[in-house]
């Protein structure tokens, strides 16, 4: 915590000049990200620009092929395994499907990581479990297998399971997907009073536009490996580019062409013809 | 014509890398013992899922299997007036070959099979990746204890196809047909060498768990994580099991034996 101390002015996550391929394609090209500290910044993009990926580059699972990602000071991909393990004790992620050990029980899902990195007794446990459990109400529901929760409960129980051990960060990958709009409801309150209460540094990826530019402080757009746009809601909502209108107004047509690259459809009709 | 050595190349390489990461995982499964120590609970979890439930199929396998040793046996022995030597036969034949051989096919289609698609399921599901953020390594926590439990239980289990063996060989052969049941006791007796029989059986079966448990971790870990990758891997898991306990064997046999 002392190096937190000493950093505090500066921002928890510093990306720069950051490059990532898969297979011929650059998924990242030169990527620059600040995440300043106890807000939420928001990281919004169409499926497939890899906002997934650049979770994971943070948080060590992926090496990039060259820039830096520095959080806390610290430059991920130059930690040796024990160091980026301790860093990771510090950062919580919360995966698109959850991510819950199916062989676990809710109960045993959220004390899993205060079993593995603690030596508390079982009594001190299952208090601060249920505590946990009940910041995203669900005490109740603590006896429960994932199998049986509903997609909105998986979610909660894996926010639980993040915030275990209380750390500094927690990454969200796409937490509003597939949620109906009372579980959407709960989880975008739940993310802004667990960054308020805590002072944790949130980073939301997302691309549910109104729900994400409702809590976001800080929203970076990102599209063909670039940031194409960052700047609060309100900037984002005004002005902005062509594309950053079409994506955060969800028009059909646009910059972004509706219809994939294709030969004119005359053409293509009167090749069939002449066969 | 280029195409074809193109393809063949790339397959060749591809094959190579995957055998390679293959031997690599072996460092992290061992390193892996270290928390196996520390907490036994989690190989103990893996010896009922892997073991125990395995128990029931390689017995009753091993019962019959043992029944047709009889059976077989005494048509071919009768004919020499050899019925006494049946016991030796029943035993040698069950614990040298057909009990370390059955149990890791047998292994490799129950426990092997479901390994693989326990991981791959993990792996599809994130699971796997959410240790990793929860800055728990899978390959120690998840992986080690399933292998060490495979390799322990295989000889435990060829152990088990074979004493049932014998015993369904005594049922047809001393019960059944009426061979003389102290012939039978006395030439197994006689002619099994703890040293020659035993102990190159359990060395081969200790071989087979280790190669089985190996490919299911393996390929459960190294799968295409969508339901289509999980299936193929499943499917590689038998195949590659099943085909390398039988080579082995051979070579096994002919080393010990030849
Ligand atoms: N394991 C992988 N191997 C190869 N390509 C991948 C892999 N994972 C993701 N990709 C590709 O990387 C791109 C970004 O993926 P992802 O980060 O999941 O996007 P997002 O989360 O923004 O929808 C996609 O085009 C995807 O096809
Ligand atoms: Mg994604």
């Amino acid at each position: 915590m002392q190096q937190s101390a000493k950093e505090c002015g500066k921002p928890l996550v510093r990306i720069r000049g950051l490059r990532f391929r898969r297979g011929e394609r650059w998924i990242f090209d030169g990527l620059d990200i600040d995440i300043p500290r106890d807000r939420i910044t928001a990281i919004m993009g169409p499926s497939g620009t890899g906002k997934t990926t650049l979770l994971k580059l943070i948080g060590g699972q992926l090496v990039p092929d060259e820039g830096t990602v520095e959080v806390d000071g610290q430059n991920v991909h130059a930690l040796s395994t024990a160091e980026l393990y301790r860093l990771r004790m510090r950062m919580g992620m919360l995966f698109q499907s959850g991510a819950l050990l199916t062989d676990l029980s809710v109960f045993d899902n959220v004390a899993f990581p205060l079993r593995e990195h603690t030596r508390l007794t079982e009594s001190m446990i299952r208090k601060l479990v249920l505590l946990k459990l009940e910041a995203v109400g669900l005490r109740g529901a603590r006896d429960l297998m994932p199998s049986q929760l509903s997609g909105g409960m998986a979610r909660r129980v894996a926010l639980a399971r993040a915030i275990a051990l209380d750390p500094m960060m927690i990454m969200y990958d796409e937490p509003f997907t597939g949620q109906d709009p009372i579980s959407m409801g709960v989880l975008v309150q739940l993310i802004r009073q667990l960054n308020d209460a805590a002072h944790l540094t949130s980073i939301l990826v997302s691309h549910d536009v109104a729900e994400t530019l409702q809590i976001a402080d800080q929203v970076y757009v990102i599209s063909d490996g670039r940031v194409v746009e960052s700047g609060s809601p309100e900037e984002l909502g005004e002005g902005g580019s062509d594309w950053t209108r079409q994506f955060i107004n969800g028009l059909p047509d646009g910059p972004v062409p509706f219809h994939y690259p294709a030969p004119a459809l005359s053409d293509d009709l009167l090749e069939g013809a002449r066969c | 014509m280029l195409n074809l050595f193109a393809s063949l190349g790339a397959w060749g390489m591809a094959s190579l890398t995957r055998l390679g990461r293959a031997h690599l995982l072996l460092f992290p499964l061992v390193r892996g013992l270290l928390d196996i120590l520390r907490r036994p609970r989690l190989l103990v979890d893996q010896l009922f899922s892997v073991g125990v439930l395995t128990i029931l199929i390689i017995a009753v396998a091993g019962l019959f299997v043992g029944m047709v040793l009889g059976l077989q046996g005494y048509n071919v022995l009768s004919r020499f007036g050899g019925e006494t030597a049946l016991g030796f036969m029943v035993a040698a034949s069950l614990v040298r070959e057909l009990g370390p051989v059955l149990t890791a096919l047998l292994f490799a289609g129950r426990a092997g099979s479901a390994l693989t698609a326990e991981i791959g399921l993990m792996k599809a599901t994130e699971q796997l990746s959410g240790l990793e953020m929860m800055a728990v390594n899978p390959e120690h926590r998840v992986l080690a204890p399933r292998f060490f439990a495979g390799l322990i239980s295989v000889p435990l289990l060829a152990a088990i196809f074979s004493c049932l063996g014998v015993l369904g060989g005594w049922m047809v052969g001393g019960g059944l047909l009426g061979v003389d049941q102290a012939a039978f006791w006395n030439g197994m007796q006689e002619g099994i060498d703890f040293h020659d029989d035993v102990i190159n059986g359990v060395i081969k079966s200790v071989v087979f768990g280790f190669v089985c448990t190996w490919i299911a971790v393996f390929q459960g870990y190294d799968c295409v994580p969508t339901s289509e990758g999980v299936s193929r891997a499943t499917t590689r898991t038998v195949v590659h099991s099943s085909l390398a306990v039988l080579g082995l064997d051979f070579v096994l046999t002919a080393l010990m034996f030849g």
